[in-house]
């Protein structure tokens, strides 16, 4: 025996569990077209066919050296960066249930950046050093933020206007590093600043795509527990959920991929905050935001990207486009809660 | 149904330094409707948490069948135990159903698909709150007491056989807060589940606790019957106002009526009529 309402249940289920899925296609449809895109449309164009042959392996004459060396690294790079910040910050929105609690609000991609700078200039390291030094900066900040702001357990408002004040400090530590570097270029101070994939090479694809996988699968792995979160931590912890142990999980795992794909882009300003508003409005009520901020991610950066270098009158690193994208939205956010007299 | 038991023993709980509950003693009587009373700031919330561990003591024991809550895996004791808090979150947009689908999380693990047991708990629940026709509507777009119907819902879902509400009345219009309450009554009535609440108003608590409980500076003042609780002296020493005891006409259950400085038509010495 049926219930015409256990019908309906079950027939409602499936349909958003089906349309959640679409939403995910298409998005990773678009991000896969934005992505042979950036690669065949550049200074010259490059049939997709030939690109297509460049990507494996083959020696097209013309199409190797400008695809290959130029456009592939870059836009691999893009990709990996969007996804990590997409996902870290959609991350960090829905555990504390605060659009405005990204990882680019709060300072963690600027301690992330501070420390990157600080190991590059002052100790004069490279590599994947650079990297530890960013997710080392990164988790100090992030647990500095969440410490200063967890008196009596109250995260939220306060969590946020912290995380501002050290934002503005971290920044200010940037510029003064940077000025005081022996020779510092206008391009390094703006990656360090707001972001940018300009001169990227295949190496430092690896360590980005490691990070990406092993804390994207760890932080996908929580889906559920994050949703329990949205109903607020009392609810949650009703449900059996260990509040405070969830909390640290999702923060290292989050600081991590977006401390790592700080460390080689810089902040990209705003992707971390964009994505995973995007992707609500998107996704509505079907389901998790978690896989669709990280393609909405790639996709800000990518296209972001591609606009900074040839669509508009001289050439912008990435950071300057998604930044100018960011900033009205992130005023939007606080005249919004100040109309409403919410708590942000 | 198996009964649990849920006590606290000589629980001592706080905020920082601040102590709020002093060594206190509770034991819920399993299959029944406990009501918990006080003035404000008593502990009455602050024990309700300290009992299904957001807060953990600072001295003593929360016991589920013997067994301390706080060295239970969370998952595990919210199979048994189930806490609607005062002020849940509904996500922007979500369903009804998706809602109250919610409540199945401690029945899920981490590679455990979605069954058709976890449907049929979720149609069972939306059918004895009577929200089967809200299933396919937004939360945001129900009237306060439906919205309260559903939170119950998600709590019912999860199918515990003690379930603790903290204030699940407020905000709700008098209408509501009786359908809701009646609801909770029909729910014990029907599954046997133990149901602890925490409740406002005192004549509603006395209608229907069967076991009611006053508060006062974060110990039990006094417990017992709805008769034996709710008499003039213990309103006096527990809120600290003088009133008149009667009768429910309805119910037989006793009713507080508050005497106030002002409006009185009959002349009477409040000493006197101490006992």
């Amino acid at each position: 025996m049926l219930s015409p309402t256990l019908d309906r249940i079950i027939g409602s289920r499936r349909r958003r569990a089906r349309r959640h899925v679409l939403v995910v296609a298409i998005l990773l449809v678009f991000v896969i077209v934005i992505f042979v895109l950036t690669l065949s449309l550049g200074q010259s164009f490059t049939r997709p066919g030939d690109v297509v042959r460049v990507l494996l392996g083959e020696n097209v004459p013309g199409a190797s050296f400008a695809v290959g060396q130029l456009r592939l690294p870059r836009a691999v790079l893009a990709m990996l960066a969007g996804l990590s910040f997409g996902l870290g910050g959609a991350a960090f929105q829905i555990m504390l249930r605060n659009p405005l609690a990204s990882p680019d609000i709060i300072g963690i991609s600027w301690g992330a950046s501070a420390a990157a700078v600080f190991a590059i200039v002052v100790l004069s390291l490279k590599g994947s050093i650079v990297s530890i030094f960013a997710v080392g900066g990164g988790m100090g900040i992030a647990l500095l933020v969440y410490a200063l702001s967890s008196r009596n357990g109250a995260a939220g408002t306060r969590l946020i206007l912290v995380g501002i004040g050290v934002s503005a400090m971290l920044e200010s530590f940037i510029a003064y590093i940077l000025s005081q570097a022996p020779a510092w270029t206008l391009q390094e101070a703006v990656r360090w600043l707001t972001g940018s994939v300009n001169g990227a090479q295949l190496g430092q694809a690896l360590p980005l795509l490691m990070a990406f996988a092993v804390f994207g699968a760890l932080l996908l792995s929580r889906t559920r527990d994050l949703e329990a979160l949205r109903l607020g931590d009392d609810t949650a912890a009703a449900l059996g959920i260990d509040v405070a142990r969830t909390r640290i999980m999702i923060i290292v795992t989050a600081v991590g991929m977006i401390a790592t794909a700080t460390a080689v882009t810089g902040p990209i300003a705003f992707v971390a905050f964009l994505s995973g508003p995007i992707a609500a409005r998107i996704v509505g009520n079907r389901g998790s935001l978690l896989i669709p901020s990280a393609l909405i991610g790639a996709t800000l950066v990518l296209s972001g990207d591609y606009v900074g270098q040839f669509l508009l009158p001289s050439r912008y690193p990435v950071g300057v486009v998604t930044g100018a994208l960011g900033a009205p939205y992130l005023m939007f956010l606080i005249v919004r809660a100040n109309r409403t007299g919410s708590s942000l | 149904m198996t009964v649990h038991s849920l006590t606290a023993s000589q629980l001592s709980v706080g905020y920082g330094d601040t102590e709020i509950l002093h060594e206190l003693d509770l034991a819920v009587p399993p299959g029944k409707v406990t009501v918990i009373v006080g003035a404000n700031a008593c502990g009455k919330s602050t024990l309700l948490r300290a009992m299904s561990r957001l807060l953990p003591p600072h001295r003593g024991h929360v016991l589920l069948d013997g067994k301390s809550i706080h060295r239970t895996p969370p998952r595990e004791l919210a199979r048994t135990l189930g806490l609607l808090p005062q002020s849940p979150i509904a996500p922007e947009g979500i369903t009804v159903a998706d809602l109250v689908s919610r409540g199945r999380h401690p029945h899920l693990s981490l590679f455990s698909r979605w069954t058709r047991k976890d449907d049929e708990a979720v149609d069972d629940a939306l059918a004895a709150t009577k929200t089967s026709d809200l299933a396919e509507r937004p939360v945001d777009e129900l009237s306060g007491g439906q919205r309260q119907r559903v939170w119950i819902a998600m709590a019912l879902a999860q199918q515990t056989e003690i379930l603790l509400l903290d204030e699940p009345t407020t905000f709700l219009d008098i209408s509501h807060q009786v359908e809701v309450l009646d609801l909770l009554t029909d729910l014990n009535h029907s599954r046997g589940t133990t149901v602890v609440m925490v409740l406002h108003d005192l004549n509603l608590a006395a209608r229907y606790a069967d076991h009611l409980v006053a508060m006062a500076d974060g110990r039990i003042h006094v417990s017992g019957t709805a008769e034996n609780v709710l008499t003039e002296e213990n309103v006096r020493r527990v809120f600290g106002l003088e009133s008149r005891i009667i009768a429910d006409p309805t119910s037989g259950r006793p009713i507080m009526l508050p005497i106030s400085r002002h409006r009185m038509v009959m002349k009477q010495d409040l000493k006197e009529s101490r006992p």
